[in-house]
């Protein structure tokens, strides 16, 4: 398909604010300004040290009772649009990405609304109604209960449905509140808990229980539509690598599916964008099961935090697609236009120690060196000089590597994780390293419970004397009272000259 | 003289002392291993000791020394050896409820002055998106609450402390 940017000199917008932070804002910025859109961005005090204020045209402070609440609070980026003479809000990912009461309220604003028709986002939000949809319209949805249908039953229906079960918030994500009971006598007590993380993640407590696939792989299928009939699929992603249900290594093409499957599968998901008619970039998220049967899991109308691994590979810009649309372009090109070379894999880069459970970590970002080369992409929102705190979610980049086969993308990302320097704050890489060097993730015989299944992965090994010994002489040498303890105390041989203080 | 470096849990001795052209890192099991560091003309930092000759990337914040060192970030930490000393004597761990990572509390559920027993529920925390419940370590009496719900903190931050043990004579 054509890469020549399109021509904007008709668009019902000149200037974009991003209601977002991190290296989203980032990303999403980078996109509005290649087209030569002004690119705004609201932000909390507690980024003010970061990436997305340096490059933006124009930043726009927002406040709140804690960081994350700025962030959420609709009138204030409005009147942040407004005041910036933005025509056009892009919500990044999380957040208001997926609010219909907000985009709504961007569009009563008269400003465009950079992702689904409202409607969109009330029908695939909501857990229950998206698999009525999906099961109505004839594809394939795992065996369930909800608690919608007789909320009086629900304990019993759900138990119905069997262990192992999934028991997730209906209006969740992100792996909130979902809770995988083996033990039916457990299921009462599961079910409270689940709702109580329900109300308070989401203000809403209902609840739905499903039959929990043993071993199952993530696969999801990204998908462009303008609104005006024009819809395609963008390929896979395999996202089966998972802590704590959140992906941490997502890659495409899916080592798991050979070319019929994998035409099957995205064009699923082709089928329920079309279904609704469906306007902006948006993921169909699938259950995998290891005899090849797939469901449907959800659909994210927004943009992924996974995207880049489908750009690598396909040459799309998808936050350019997804800019045109909201300009009302359509597509302009067919499903036969869309094709892909290569493999790429995303690495998330989160502050956190693995070695003790994945808890996240904090800390100044005293040095920052990003990983270059062939194939090296490098997503992030975070400063040498800033700070990472317990205010935001633990990610602070993504490391994308691309090459001509999935070994040569596995060797480029062991070697930019290896040149990835960040001091200050503990992060994942050493782990990455090891789980990409795993045998198991090399055959690409992964699912989501494989970390957990191999916690040995999440160990830090024990250090190599040779290392120990050096990291030792480095401290010493670097440390004041050390060095001036040596330096007091000169060696009768020591020339003058080598003092070095 | 021997200095302590932490590194993760475990605490290391070593000791460094002046060569006639650098100095010499003298390890626990009596090796002497001649050592320097040296930034070039273009930045990058060299580590030489004995045969080894390794770049490293190195910061430094008080006493934290972070090093990126063949492909992995380390963290060590200098004690500082009235803190050692201080730290051997001090005890009464127990009487310090501290944030197993760093999160925010979503309810507290004692108030100060009120005795509890080990095991009750203290607060519950929040981080990672799940919740987790802090107990009392022990019987005792909630001395001070350090947060109020909806407040964020870092790891190893004092939740909540409860009053000293005062050792008494038996009532009977």
């Amino acid at each position: 398909m054509s890469r020549i940017l399109p021509d904007i000199s008709h668009w019902p917008f000149d200037t974009v604010l991003v209601a977002n932070r991190g290296e989203i804002a980032v990303r999403v910025l980078r996109s509005v300004q290649k087209l030569g859109l002004r690119g705004v961005v609201v932000y909390h005090a507690a980024d003010r040290n970061t990436l997305a204020l340096q490059i933006a045209d124009q930043a726009v402070e927002i406040t709140g009772s804690t960081p994350v609440a700025a962030y959420l609070d609709g009138e204030q980026i409005l009147a942040a649009a407004r005041a910036s003479g933005a025509g056009a809000i892009h919500p990044g990912y999380g957040f208001l990405s997926e609010n219909a009461a907000f985009a709504r309220a961007v569009e009563a604003a008269g400003l465009a609304f950079i992702g689904p028709r409202p409607e969109q986002i009330e029908l695939m939000g909501d857990k229950i109604r998206a698999r009525n949809f999906v099961e109505r319209e004839g594809f394939p949805v795992a065996p369930s209960a909800i608690e919608d249908d007789d909320p009086a039953t629900f304990n019993e229906r759900a138990r119905k449905v069997g262990a192992p079960l999934l028991i997730k918030p209906s209006a969740g994500g992100g792996g909130k509140g979902m809770r995988i009971v083996r033990d039916l006598s457990l299921l009462d007590a599961e079910i409270e808990r689940a709702r109580s993380e329900g109300l308070r993640y989401f203000g809403d407590g209902r609840l739905y229980a499903e039959r929990y696939i043993e071993c199952p792989r993530h696969i999801e299928v990204q998908v462009l539509g303008d609104g005006q009939g024009g819809v395609v699929h963008v390929f896979e992603r395999e996202c089966s690598v998972q802590r704590r249900f959140q992906k941490i290594v997502e890659e495409t093409p899916s080592p798991a599916l050979d070319e019929a499957l994998r035409q099957r599968i995205c064009e699923t998901a082709a089928g329920i964008a079309r279904a609704n008619g469906y306007r902006n970039a948006g993921t169909v998220e699938f259950i995998f099961g290891q005899g090849g049967e797939f469901y449907f899991l959800e659909m994210n109308t927004r943009l992924q935090v996974e995207h880049p691994v489908t750009e690598e590979i396909t040459g799309i810009d998808l936050v350019v697609e997804q800019l045109r649309i909201a300009a009302g372009e359509v597509l302009g090109y067919g499903q036969e236009a869309v094709r892909t070379e290569g493999h790429a894999i995303e690495l998330r880069i989160y502050a956190e120690d693995s070695d003790s459970g994945y808890t996240p970590t904090t800390g100044p970002i005293l040095r920052l060196q990003p990983p270059q080369g062939e194939g090296v992409r490098w997503d992030s929102g975070v400063l040498q000089g800033g700070e990472v705190t317990a205010a935001f979610d633990p990610m602070i980049a993504k490391l994308i590597v691309r090459g001509r086969d999935r070994s040569e993308a596995i060797a480029r990302a062991d070697q930019a994780l290896a040149d990835t320097v960040l001091l200050g704050c503990k992060t994942n890489t050493a782990f990455l390293r090891r789980l990409i060097r795993h045998p198991a993730f090399i055959a690409g015989d992964v699912h989501t419970g494989f970390l957990d299944a191999n916690p040995q992965i999440a160990t830090d090994p024990p250090l190599a004397d040779r290392t120990l010994h050096a990291l030792l002489a480095v401290a010493a040498l670097s440390t004041r009272p050390v060095r001036d303890g040596a330096d007091a105390v000169p060696d009768l041989h020591a020339a003058l000259g080598a003092w070095r203080n | 003289m021997q200095h302590a470096f932490r590194l993760g849990d475990a605490e290391h001795n070593v000791a460094l002392s002046r060569s006639a052209t650098a100095y010499r890192l003298h390890l626990k099991d009596g090796r002497e291993l001649p050592t320097d560091l040296r930034t070039a003309a273009d930045g990058r930092t060299w580590l030489t000791l004995g045969e080894q000759r390794v770049e490293v990337i190195i910061a430094v914040q008080g006493d934290d020394i972070f090093i990126h060192l063949d492909g992995e970030a380390h963290r060590l930490r200098y004690l500082h050896p009235l803190e050692r000393l201080a730290a051997q004597s001090a005890g009464g761990a127990d009487d310090i409820v501290r944030a197993p990572m760093p999160g925010s509390i979503v309810s507290v559920n004692v108030a100060e002055g009120e005795p509890v027993s080990k095991g009750q529920l203290l607060l519950v925390m929040e981080s990672m998106k799940m919740e987790t419940t802090i107990s009392a370590p022990r019987d005792g009496v909630v001395q001070r609450i350090a947060h109020e719900k909806g407040q964020i903190f870092d790891r190893d931050a004092v939740l909540i402390s409860l009053e000293p043990v005062v050792r008494q004579e038996s009532d009977t």
